[in-house]
């Protein structure tokens, strides 16, 4: 019994968890846990101010991953073999349909979820200084979840691959000057054929996941170095103008230093249990208002983990991912759909390739990673940011109605059909 | 080595690192530049002028063009892909116009953009006939749409 002890102390070093030292080391010993602050605010635990969107967009990629690698073991990227290792997932290889089917929804989810976040960090105004850099992050891991859903697109190699890939390639053909050579270094050819799809392939396992988890990582850590989450803002003190604190390790005599308190720290970084924390006095009331994240914040985040996965599973129990026929370049289906997320610019795109499949995406890219520089209001409550709140919304809505007409209101040859018409399809 | 002369090595091996650098991404991006490609053929053979019939083109699903033989006019090949994003257009006898089933791009029979985001007329291909008597189409030649074959 000593051994098993000795073995477990090896691995576990820290206090038992009963007491408020075992809670702190629990998530300062274990590099794992160890992105964690050892104490969390309150009023960050609430589900109505985050609704865990972040969480539940790395769950949803850590879905992603685990169900990638297993697809990975029964797939080909070569044109002859790509769509009939599709069908074999689909008939003969055990849970292939449901694997597939959670690759799928996972994936639609976390462009979902992904766009939500970013709806909930601008809505709070959380973007502000000092997490203009962590916005801007944040935008590129959106533009790297879209590159992973568009290069993932084309590997089933059916119908619906072949002409969104096609369509999607031909669209970055526009763009000025570099348009022609980026779509020939992206297809390795002319044409969407084998050099593209095993391009693709190497992008869409491992160029963009890499990106993507090296990305994360410094999302999560400023997280923690812009101070933690942003407070929400009936809990935003007004600003005390004379607010000091003194720096300096507790042990020595004289302190080092009196600073200015910022006013949107959560809490020291360095918290200790017992006796004063070593760099920044913590307000008791700032105390009290904070619990362990063992077992509170790891306990929710648990709970969310549970509810993603088993709200994913469920989903693909009931739908299987679509596969659509052999790829045939030949015949165009009518209407020639991109995923989903696409389909505004899709929409734009049928009034102008240039301007709606170039400019305006471009445009809305930059503006979105400036606005944490344009926008120089200081403030976060809502009632002072009423011209970009109202802003925003316009962004949103106007994504949101053209993927619902380019969704629902497109019909063959790309006319006008609302959705209760049925259209019966012109002779080929 | 006095002051200048560090000066003056450190900036030429910093010019060099620079350079260095600057060559091995560009020959980077150069490796994912393929030299041969495996891809259809652009030039290639349709057949005997015999097998196509006058009146409604023939569409040939691989090579994706159209084939055009008039009674009196000869014989004309056009491109089956959209100018807009590459989509394969469908022609209709009825209308006598090519439609794009992706964003409605509406071509007449000679190609002209009727209707639609399409940017540019279709394209229209040399064709020749080979010494054997077969049609052969070069891809890589576009003609004017006024350019007939006559056999």
């Amino acid at each position: 019994m000593n051994l098993i002890r000795e073995i477990w102390q090896s691995i576990v070093r820290r206090d038992p968890l009963s007491t408020d030292k075992g809670k702190s080391e629990l998530v300062f010993l274990n590099v794992w846990l160890h992105i964690h602050p050892a104490k969390v605010k309150k009023e960050h635990l609430r589900f109505k101010y985050t609704f865990y969107l972040g969480f539940i967009t790395f769950f949803l990629f850590l879905i992603l991953v685990t169900t990638g690698i297993a697809l990975m073991c029964y797939y080909r990227p070569y044109p002859p073999m790509a769509y009939q290792d599709m069908k074999d997932l689909q008939f003969v290889v055990f849970m292939g349909p449901f694997l597939r089917a959670m690759h799928r929804w996972a994936a639609h989810a976390m462009v979902v979820c992904v766009f939500l976040h970013m709806c909930r960090v601008f809505y709070t105004g959380s973007y502000k200084k000092p997490r203009q850099f962590n916005w801007v992050v944040g935008v590129l891991l959106l533009l790297l979840t879209l590159g992973l859903s568009f290069t993932g697109y084309l590997l089933p190699w059916d119908q619906l691959a072949y002409w969104a890939i096609t369509v999607g390639t031909n669209i970055g053909g526009y763009a000025p000057l570099v348009g022609g050579q980026l779509k020939e270094l992206l297809l390795g050819g002319h044409t969407v054929g084998e050099a593209a799809l095993i391009r693709f392939y190497v992008l869409h396992v491992a160029v963009l996941p890499s990106l993507m988890i090296l990305l994360t990582i410094v999302h999560f850590w400023r997280i923690r170095k812009d101070g933690g989450l942003s407070r929400p803002t009936w809990k935003l003190r007004p600003n005390k103008t004379e607010a000091l604190v003194t720096i300096g390790a507790p042990a020595e005599v004289a302190p080092l230093k009196t600073v200015a308190a910022s006013t949107d720290k959560t809490y020291g970084l360095m918290e200790v249990v017992t006796g004063k924390p070593i760099f920044e006095t913590v307000t008791p009331e700032e105390e009290e208002d904070a619990v362990f994240s063992y077992p509170y914040a790891f306990f929710r985040e648990a709970i969310a983990l549970m509810v993603t996965v088993t709200g994913i599973m469920a989903i693909s129990f009931f739908f299987h991912a679509p596969l659509e026929e052999l790829a045939n370049s030949a015949k165009t289906p009518n209407p020639a759909k991109a995923p989903w997320y696409f389909l505004g610019l899709q929409e734009l795109v049928s009034h102008s390739a240039l301007l709606g499949g170039v400019v305006a995406p471009a445009l809305m890219v930059l503006v979105l990673i400036a606005i944490p520089y344009l926008d120089r209001n200081p403030s976060r409550r809502p009632a002072d940011r009423k011209l970009i709140l109202w802003l925003f919304t316009f962004f949103v809505v106007a994504n949101l109605v053209l993927i619902v007409i380019g969704t629902f209101f497109r019909g063959p040859g790309w006319a006008f059909v609302p959705p209760w018409v049925h259209v019966v399809s012109g002779a080929e | 080595m006095n002051r200048r002369d560090f000066f003056s090595w450190g900036t030429a091996g910093f010019v060099a690192l620079c350079s260095g650098v600057a060559v091995s991404l560009g020959a980077v991006v150069r490796f994912l530049v393929p030299d041969v490609f495996y891809e259809p053929p652009q030039v290639f053979k349709i057949g005997n002028p015999g097998d196509f019939p006058f009146g409604p083109p023939t569409f040939l699903a691989d090579e994706k063009i159209y084939v055009f033989r008039d009674r009196d006019k000869g014989f004309a090949v056009a491109s089956a892909v959209c100018t807009h994003l590459g989509c394969t257009v469908n022609y209709f006898q009825s209308d006598q116009k090519f439609h794009c089933p992706c964003h409605g791009s509406v071509f007449a029979r000679g190609g002209d953009v009727i209707h639609g985001p399409a940017p540019r007329p279709l394209q229209w291909f040399e064709v020749t006939v080979t010494r054997a008597g077969q049609l052969q189409v070069d891809k890589d030649k576009v003609v004017p749409d006024s350019y007939r074959l006559m056999v």
